[in-house]
């Protein structure tokens, strides 16, 4: 599922071809994605190997504005993470948070280039991922109560806000869970309890630790009653240091990103899952039904067990004489048709070409050498 | 415990089949009131001197089986075990599935009668195509497979729940 990886799709098909383009032209292309990422890419034919590429994004928290483009830790991350092959081009386009200029030359060669070119249609996924971890990472004093931060709302899915709450020795993600369809919603809990148990067992002890509840959490209070509103009710992960040191923090920080992703696609492949499963009951059923039809002709009687190999053979005989039967009632229609008009000297053309084809008899089988 | 339920759902469906052999005794009865319509009177339920007395059989409060006779029609009504939620929804999808399908079986109802989860009708040109025994066969089998069914999809969706939140619970490690 394209939402599952941190490289755009669309975006690397695009640098590809520009990357192999043997006649360069100029080019401008604009991409939108998930409804709310604008991409812009320019190439000029006069410099193919430099390349334009603009981002929009929505910021993940609405409450931080990004007015003044991108926080500083996030430009950081991008120039520490494309430093080789990319520069950031200050002030980015209009529209755009951000723009890099791209130089093709100084891409590896051969399987390392098409890394490189995956690495830069992540540059949302980067992006992303920095905000959050510079928001986990840096929430004020002044907003905590009870020992614990106030919840902030962040939204990577349009629609599908969830919360992190900053605690003394841990990191708290609370994921609101809504759903169209009641038994989406029981699939769902199914998948939720199960992520339960797991954790709770010994070989999970180092995953961080995954509770449901119908109702919403004591952190949660407080927050606006549309947000509490749910009909699947919340998950929340209890993120310790651990699973954020070094590279687990991007990994980490990925995953929570994606986790109303990862469950909408788990409900729609049971759902398939389900579907496949019925469809091969009900041939079988109905085959049961066409058994208990009352078959026509004498060979009914005999049929009562067709599973046995002489009562196969007896049927692979009456049937074959019935088709014999009735081939050679057709074949002597056509020579009769055929042999109406009779023409002197016209028989041996008529033997050539006006031939009746001769059916072969099931019985017999010809030897392939 | 278990012999004990495989014990219980025999006698039902024995049950079942002896009061639907003693039933299907039907026959072709023009409607008596409008001319030249033949229609399954069990459905009707017009003229009173037509219809039986209908058989309830009851397994548990959850499970049941109600049969309808008529002169010219028999419909046969079952209300399926749910134990929990996620069977619910089964049962309820599985149901409609077949019932949105039901011209594969012909005896089957397109909506099950109310309070029912699925229900059948069979005529007497049902019964001149097939054979009454494989007509009853079949009935008392696809209880059996719907029960065996919902079962083996529950089974199913818990066990692939599990296998992905493993996979999920992996990724963290």
């Amino acid at each position: 599922m394209a939402c599952f990886r941190r490289a755009s799709p669309a975006l690397m098909e695009i640098l590809n071809k520009l990357d192999s383009v043997e006649k360069p032209t100029d080019t401008d292309h604009n991409l939108y994605e998930f409804g709310s990422v604008r991409y812009h890419v320019q190439a000029s034919a006069s410099d193919p190997e430099i390349i334009y590429l603009s981002i929009s994004t929505p910021p993940l928290s609405p409450e931080v504005l990004l007015r003044n483009g991108l926080p500083d830790c996030t430009l950081q991350d991008v120039r520490r993470g494309y430093c080789d092959i990319a520069d950031i081009v200050e002030p980015p386009k209009e529209g755009f948070v951000l723009t890099l200029r791209l130089d093709f030359a100084k891409l590896p060669q051969s399987r390392d280039r098409i890394k490189a070119i995956s690495k830069i249609s992540s540059l949302q996924a980067v992006i992303q991922s920095s905000q959050l971890k510079d928001m986990l990472w840096n929430l004020g004093s002044q907003d905590m109560a009870y020992g614990m931060c106030k919840p902030i709302k962040l939204v990577y899915h349009p629609r599908e806000p969830f919360f992190v709450i900053r605690m003394p020795e841990k990191l708290k993600a609370i994921f609101p869970m809504r759903f169209k369809d009641n038994s989406d919603v029981i699939l769902a809990t199914s998948l939720f309890q199960e992520l339960m148990d797991m954790g709770h067992s010994t070989a999970f002890t180092k995953a961080p630790h995954c509770t449901w509840s119908p109702i919403p959490p004591p952190e949660l209070r407080g927050e606006p009653f549309e947000y509490l509103t749910t009909n699947g009710g919340f998950v929340s992960f209890d993120i310790l240091s651990h699973h954020v040191k070094g590279a687990k923090a991007d990994r980490t920080v990925w995953i929570l990103l994606n986790f109303y992703a990862h469950v909408k696609y788990y409900v729609k492949c049971t759902r398939g899952f389900i579907h496949r499963k019925m469809r091969q009951r009900l041939e079988s059923l109905a085959e049961v039904m066409q058994n208990a039809r009352i078959r026509e002709g004498r060979d009914d009687k005999k049929l009562q067990d067709p599973g046995c190999k002489c009562v196969k053979k007896l049927m692979r005989f009456s049937k074959s004489n019935i088709l014999k039967r009735r081939c050679s009632a057709i074949a002597n229609q056509i020579k009769r048709i055929r042999a109406r008009i009779r023409i002197k000297g016209l028989d041996r053309f008529r033997r050539q070409w006006f031939r009746v084809p001769k059916f072969p008899s099931l019985k017999k089988y010809s030897k392939l050498d | 415990m278990h012999n004990l339920q495989a014990n219980t759902l025999r006698l039902y469906l024995t049950c079942i089949r002896n009061t639907l052999e003693a039933a299907m005794c039907l026959q072709n009865f023009p409607c008596q009131e409008v001319e030249r319509h033949n229609k399954p009177e069990v459905e009707l339920k017009t003229s009173p001197e037509l219809l039986l007395n209908p058989v309830l059989i009851c397994r548990n409060e959850a499970e049941k089986c109600l049969i309808e006779t008529s002169i010219n029609s028999i419909r046969i009504s079952m209300k399926v075990k749910q134990a929990d939620e996620l069977e619910n929804i089964l049962a309820k999808k599985f149901l409609r599935f077949l019932s949105m399908r039901a011209e594969a079986f012909q005896v089957l109802r397109r909506k099950p009668v109310q309070g029912y989860d699925i229900s059948f009708l069979i005529t007497n040109y049902h019964c001149e195509d097939m054979h009454k025994h494989k007509l009853i066969d079949f009935i008392v089998q696809f209880m059996e497979d719907i029960d065996k069914e919902i079962s083996e999809l529950k089974l199913s969706v818990n066990t692939r729940g599990r296998l992905v939140a493993t996979e999920f619970l992996k990724q963290f490690i």
